[in-house]
């Protein structure tokens, strides 16, 4: 079981309301991400829900029994640090070992476990090596499976894949997701990479201020975002915003339009511009047009092969029923 | 930099100083190895025949060798001993956030500063004294016959002081090594079901290993020649129940005149230091590997 509840959780360090009162349900079994920018609370967040911090007030339950007296040890939950926070002295069997010790499991049970856990994670040839010996995605995975041994309830990453090349991220990426998939575990992932968030998630919780924009599944966010930040957020690249007299020609104070939504063409369309940077990405190019008289900037996708150049006066046609509209408050109509 | 040339031009800048800082090693290790050979009393005055190994006969097999020896270690594993556990406690206490916390770490700091003599003098005579001393006032307070620590423990009482003057230094080391401890470290312990003690034993104990080899090495260096204390506070005695290696060598040549058998205890005082030196290196060096 891994159910977790808020209500009304507010956290102030000091004068400084960090979280704002703020109330949020995670269901069993379910993978969730805590998606914003840098600073917005999501790793407080995290650390109240684990215990390393306390609530100013409010409450949290897991699997429906408050936990305001529990301490970290006792709420069942395991996290993954962003650092990984591996014990520097104690080789990888050690460290995986080390919660189960503390639990005063048996030594069979303690060595089945990690045997499974290590069998899993591709880290049997490095059991007896210490971690400042391991490249980063090895001790990465150590951390995961000190997490593991414990089976805990629930599973917290405190974006753990931060710290990673860009191929290695998308490798722990896929493991984490099969990882969830074969343990149905609920796991709560911090990060402030959309991409991250829209690959991996069952539910997204996009975080702004310690507030929270929105909650709701990946495709959800992206075709229904509620508001203008969230709709600058998800999606990769950034949906167009546009003000001004189109957004008034559609009723709204703004309007905005995913590059992938709008149509190009050499000869005709509803906007005009200039072509200023490509982005080629092979199945996909990107285009900034300039010059549009809408924004500073508008970017599209062209799929497949494009014959476009750098300089170039393009057309535009946004497809009509992927006009996201938003009013004077950046809320959508 | 690497070029044959630009290394020729190094070596020929360092060396002057280089030169310097061997000669003023190599000549009085030179000098006191000649001396050390030599029938050089200083009251009988004549020529210094030379005697080969007669000095070091004579030193090796005096009682009060022994006696040193064991006293000289007592005092090193001793000052350790107290300097490394009561340092890491009051690193831990200085560690916790509280009140005036400037203040009392500069109080912690301030015996460091003060000079070996007048702080031995200080606790000969304003502590230990059985007489007027501080703890004599607080034995008679409780009824009890005051307690003349430099006569009946004298070793005892020269440890205590020497750790009272290297404990600032141990619990500056180890305070800033605990503080560059990693809090994750610590919150993923706490996670796991450590509670306070596993995680100072498991977790800020390990981490403190290459700080407290320091502490050891650079301390063991010192007090393997710890000399004012003894000299302001018990002369070596009673006999020689607070007698040193370093204060045995200063007896033989300056209280007895004899320079030959002085250097011998200098020369076995040096070799007994490399002993303890390589010994330690073998025992906790392997700490200081990253
Ligand atoms: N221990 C603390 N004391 C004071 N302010 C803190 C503390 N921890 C975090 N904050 C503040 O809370 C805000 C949110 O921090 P954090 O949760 O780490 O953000 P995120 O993980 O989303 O980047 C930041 O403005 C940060 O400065
Ligand atoms: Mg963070």
């Amino acid at each position: 079981m891994g159910q977790i509840t808020l209500k009304k959780v507010r956290k102030a360090f000091g004068d400084v309301e960090v979280i704002p009162p703020l109330d949020l349900q995670i269901n069993d079994g379910e993978f969730v991400v805590f998606v914003g920018p840098s600073g917005c609370g999501k790793s407080t967040l995290l650390r109240l829900i684990a215990g390393l911090e306390d609530v100013s007030s409010g409450e949290i339950e897991i699997d429906g029994r408050p936990s305001a007296e529990l301490p970290p040890a006792k709420r069942g939950l395991a996290m993954v640090f962003q650092s990984y926070a591996l014990y520097p002295h104690m080789s990888v069997r050690k460290n995986i070992a080390f919660p189960m010790k503390m639990a005063k499991i048996s030594q069979d049970e303690q060595n089945r476990r990690i045997e499974a856990a290590a069998s899993a994670l591709n880290l049997t040839e490095y059991l007896d090596r210490k971690p400042g010996q391991l490249s980063g995605g090895q001790r990465q995975r150590v951390a995961i499976g000190r997490a593991i041994v414990r089976e805990p309830a629930a599973f917290l990453f405190d974006e753990p894949l931060s710290n990673l090349d860009a191929a290695l991220r998308v490798g722990m990426r896929l493991e984490i997701s099969e990882l969830h998939k074969r343990l149905a575990t609920t796991m709560i992932y911090v990060t402030h990479d959309q991409i991250e968030a829209m690959t991996m998630a069952d539910k997204i919780v996009v975080l702004r201020a310690g507030r929270i924009e929105q909650v709701g599944a990946p495709l959800e966010l992206y075709e229904n975002p509620r508001n203008i930040f969230v709709a600058g957020f998800i999606g990769s690249p950034r949906m167009n915003f546009i003000e001004g007299p189109e957004a008034a020609r559609h009723n709204a104070h703004t309007i905005g339009i995913r590059p992938e939504h709008i149509d190009v063409s050499a000869t005709e369309g509803d906007w005009q511009g200039r072509i200023g940077v490509a982005e080629h990405l092979g199945s996909d190019t990107y285009f900034h047009i300039h010059d549009t008289g809408l924004a500073e900037t508008v970017t599209v996708r062209a799929s497949g092969e494009v014959t476009l150049r750098h300089g170039e006066t393009v057309f535009l046609t946004p497809q009509a029923e992927k006009i996201h509209r938003f009013d004077n408050e950046g809320l959508k109509q | 930099m690497a070029t044959t040339h630009a290394r020729a031009a190094a070596r020929l800048m360092i060396s002057p100083s280089v030169i310097l800082l061997l000669g003023w090693m190599l000549i009085p290790l030179g000098m006191t190895l000649y001396f050390s050979v030599l029938r050089y009393n200083l009251l009988m005055p004549g020529d210094n025949p030379f005697v080969g190994i007669e000095n070091y006969q004579y030193f090796l097999t005096d009682p009060a060798f022994t006696a040193a020896l064991i006293n000289t270690l007592a005092l090193v594993v001793g000052v350790l001993a107290v300097t490394i556990i009561g340092g890491t406690l009051l690193a831990l206490l200085l560690d916790q956030p509280m009140w005036a916390t400037g203040i009392w770490r500069i109080l912690v700091i301030a015996p460091f500063f003060v000079m070996p003599t007048v702080s031995a003098l200080v606790w000969k005579n304003m502590f230990m004294n059985p007489v007027n001393g501080l703890f004599a006032h607080l034995f008679k307070s409780l009824g009890l016959a005051p307690f003349d620590f430099l006569a009946q423990a004298p070793l005892f009482s020269i440890i205590w002081i020497v750790s009272w003057q290297w404990l600032p230094f141990a619990t500056l080391i180890l305070l800033t090594a605990m503080q560059s401890l990693d809090r994750e470290q610590i919150e993923a312990a706490e996670m796991d079901g450590a509670g306070a003690l596993s995680r100072f034993r498991h977790i800020t104990i390990p981490h403190l290993g290459r700080a407290a080899t320091v502490v050891v090495l650079i301390e063991t260096i010192f007090l393997l020649s710890v000399f004012a204390e003894i000299l302001v506070t018990t002369n070596g005695g009673p006999g020689n129940a607070s007698t040193n290696l370093t204060y045995l060598v200063y007896a033989e040549s300056l209280l007895r005149f004899d320079v030959g058998m002085g250097s011998a205890g200098g020369v076995v005082a040096i070799i007994l230091a490399n002993i303890v030196a390589i010994f330690l290196m073998r025992a906790i060096g392997k700490n200081l590997d990253a």
